[in-house]
């Protein structure tokens, strides 16, 4: 045991600590507490919460490495990521809040009046939130693996007992204020790394502005070894799979059924306006400074590490080949490491970084936490929404209206444990990088959520043949596309797997419209509950005229 | 309850929509439209940063969380131009969801 070992784990326990303490303080008294939070959190507040119950493993530990390998082709990630919080916040969640439904199948089944609606709109929310928490497993995989310095597999056993007893226990009202601890935690950790390694490349402690310079110094570099430029754009994929990546990200985030949920959390439609807001400033400090960490720790590697001997190297190498996610091969046998014989992981470039540039044991273990903090806090809010959809959406809704609150969260708590064994066992071995696998959660509720929500919340004439049949087409071309092009090789327009959304999307709003026009249009009353959407709590929409709800008179 | 102009509620809900249509024609531009013209904007600098190198990390991301905001004050703006209020919104918001 090493002093990196002992101070890394003693911030991991303290910050454990803090979060269990939240989580205690103020545990689920009642289903609504479990679900939504008793609808009382101030905007900022819930911002954050969104924050860290948005910001993944993929976004803290993968998607700067990402970024890195890819150059210019991983800023689609920046982009995507944040760009559909304007669907959310202007298209879909005030309107969804005035609804005033617990989870977003209920809100699918309701507005279209069918349990057949609401069955597939749970099992898509499955789908949807268990391939996305793969992501999360792999990702405390290789957090725990470099801590303990066993096999990022060991560690992925462990982060499965950490998630699972975590998420089952808490609900979402302990889940809310943990994550504003948890968004506090990240961010610090994300920050410090990035403005160290700022001031001692550029001497400059703002790295948002400070890297330009060393993206021109890495073009130089990158001409001298010939390889394509770092900045140079659509050099790893076309230009169609860059914007088709973009829009899978863009709306799978205005689809996604865990963060959607946290919109239910506020008072009103203004505060879920808010909200919106305040979660993308929160989210844009980490995404403003992900391309500021890849360029410093590429430029590192290509400077500080590359060139010297390979019998020299320091201790952080070793630790690393230990979880099997960094390769070091002498290819032309000169004893010396070219930047070409570096293989190194997407997954283990924000991890490593603080190590390879020597930030010292503090700073180290703080990314450690960071990272777990990340993972932990998405992870229990997928969960959150996979025992939703099976305990509240298919059990309470379908199975058995009659069950006691009791028995409700019960099965919560054994679907939450079931599930997270389950995605486990798959992140032993995950069939791609952590931000690869997350896409694939985007791209389902692209091709899935996104068109039924739109078509439902803006179109009265959408009904439930339209949208079931809708939901069914987008999900079998998304996974059809996702499968094909990453087992057979298929692509149209060199779109491949993470760009999958646009075509599941363009199948679902097509096979949405065609059947919906083509089958009895909704009733009046459904249709009248629909254009109630676009206004205020205050104002009501009834037969064809608006009233204000001034409390004047009862109705 | 108290029946508001039809037109009244119409204009309330077409200037909602124009300022909707505003922001999401901004949006487009810097991102899929600034995407879109990448490959011919390599040798502009800005700030230092190749400049489609600026607006995939920086200028996109900067312009999202403006338009947010502009889009929370604007819809604030509104709803008390036409007479609603916040705190009649939260009684009835809190009051509207199916008891379980």
């Amino acid at each position: 045991m090493d002093t990196q070992f002992i101070v890394s784990m003693l911030i991991i326990l303290a910050t454990f600590a803090l979060y269990i303490w939240i989580a205690v303080y103020n545990t689920a008294k009642q289903t609504s507490d479990f679900y939504v939070a008793g609808r009382g959190v101030p905007p900022i507040f819930n911002g954050m919460a969104i924050g860290a119950d948005w910001m993944s493993a993929a976004s803290f530990i993968g998607m700067a490495g990402t970024i890195m390998l890819l150059g210019y082709d991983g800023l689609a990630y920046i982009m995507g990521w944040t760009g559909g919080y304007l669907f959310l916040t202007i298209l879909l969640a005030p309107q969804l809040r005035k609804f005033g439904r617990y989870t977003v199948p209920e809100f699918i089944g309701d507005r279209f009046n069918s349990k057949a609606a609401l069955i597939i709109a749970a099992l898509c929310t499955i789908i949807i939130s268990f391939t996305y928490s793969i992501g999360q497993l792999s990702g405390s995989g290789v957090v725990i693996g470099r801590l303990f310095e066993i096999d990022a597999k060991i560690g992925t056993m462990i982060g499965v007992v950490l998630i699972a007893f975590y998420a089952a226990f808490g609900g979402m009202k302990g889940i809310t204020w943990t994550q504003v601890a948890q968004y506090i935690i990240l961010i610090i950790a994300y920050l410090v790394p990035v403005i160290f390694m700022s001031f001692h490349l550029t001497s400059n402690p703002l790295p948002w502005i400070s890297y330009g310079e060393i993206l021109t110094k890495m073009g130089e570099l990158d001409r001298e070894l010939g390889i394509s430029e770092y900045f140079a754009p659509f050099t790893n994929g076309t230009k169609w799979q860059f914007l088709a990546l973009m829009f899978t990200l863009m709306c799978g985030t205005a689809g996604l059924p865990h963060v959607i949920v946290r919109f239910y959390t506020v008072g009103t439609m203004k505060a879920a306006r808010w909200s919106g807001a305040w979660a993308l400033v929160f989210i844009g400090l980490l995404y403003f400074s992900a391309p500021a960490y890849a360029a410093f720790a590429r430029f590192i590697l290509m400077t500080e590490v590359a060139g010297n001997k390979i019998a020299e190297l320091p201790a952080w190498t070793q630790s690393w080949i230990d979880t099997g996610k960094l390769g070091i091969a002498d290819t032309n046998g000169d004893g010396i490491l070219q930047w070409l014989e570096l293989q190194i992981a997407n997954d283990i470039v924000v991890m490593a970084t603080p190590e390879i540039a020597n930030l010292g044991v503090f700073v180290i273990g703080l990314v450690a936490a960071g990272a777990m903090a990340a993972a932990l806090s998405t992870a229990g809010g997928l969960m959150i929404s996979i025992s939703s959809s099976f305990a509240h959406d298919i059990y309470y809704r379908i199975i058995n209206p009659q069950a006691s609150e009791q028995k409700r969260l019960l099965i919560g708590r054994i679907s939450i444990v079931v599930a997270t064994l389950l995605a486990g066992i798959i992140a032993l071995n995950p069939p791609g990088a952590i931000t690869q696998i997350v896409a694939w959660a985007f791209a389902l509720a692209t091709g899935t959520f996104f068109p039924a929500l739109v078509l439902g919340v803006w179109w009265k004439r959408a009904n439930a043949k339209g949208t079931i049949a809708g939901m069914l087409v987008g999900l079998a071309v998304t996974l059809i596309y996702i499968f094909s092009a990453k087992y057979g090789g298929f692509t149209i327009l060199g779109i491949i797997d993470t760009g999958a959304g646009i075509f599941g999307a363009i199948a679902a709003f097509a096979t949405n419209i065609i059947v919906s026009l083509s089958t009895r249009a909704p009733s009046q009353e459904l249709q009248d509950a629909v254009i109630n959407l676009r206004y205020p709590e205050q104002m009501v929409y009834k037969d064809g005229e608006v009233y204000l709800n001034d409390g004047s008179s009862k109705e | 309850m108290k029946k508001i102009d039809k037109k009244v509620a119409d204009a309330y809900f077409r200037e909602k929509n124009t300022y909707m249509a505003v922001y999401f024609a901004i949006w487009f531009l810097v991102s899929y439209v600034m995407v879109a013209l990448a490959d011919s904007l390599t040798d502009v600098q800005f700030l230092g940063f190749p400049f489609h190198y600026f607006m995939g990390a920086i200028g996109a991301l900067l312009t999202f969380i403006i338009l947010l905001f502009v889009n929370a004050i604007v819809g604030d703006k509104i709803d008390k131009k036409y007479g609603i209020s916040e705190a009649r919104n939260e009684e009835i918001g809190a009051n509207n969801m199916i008891n379980h």
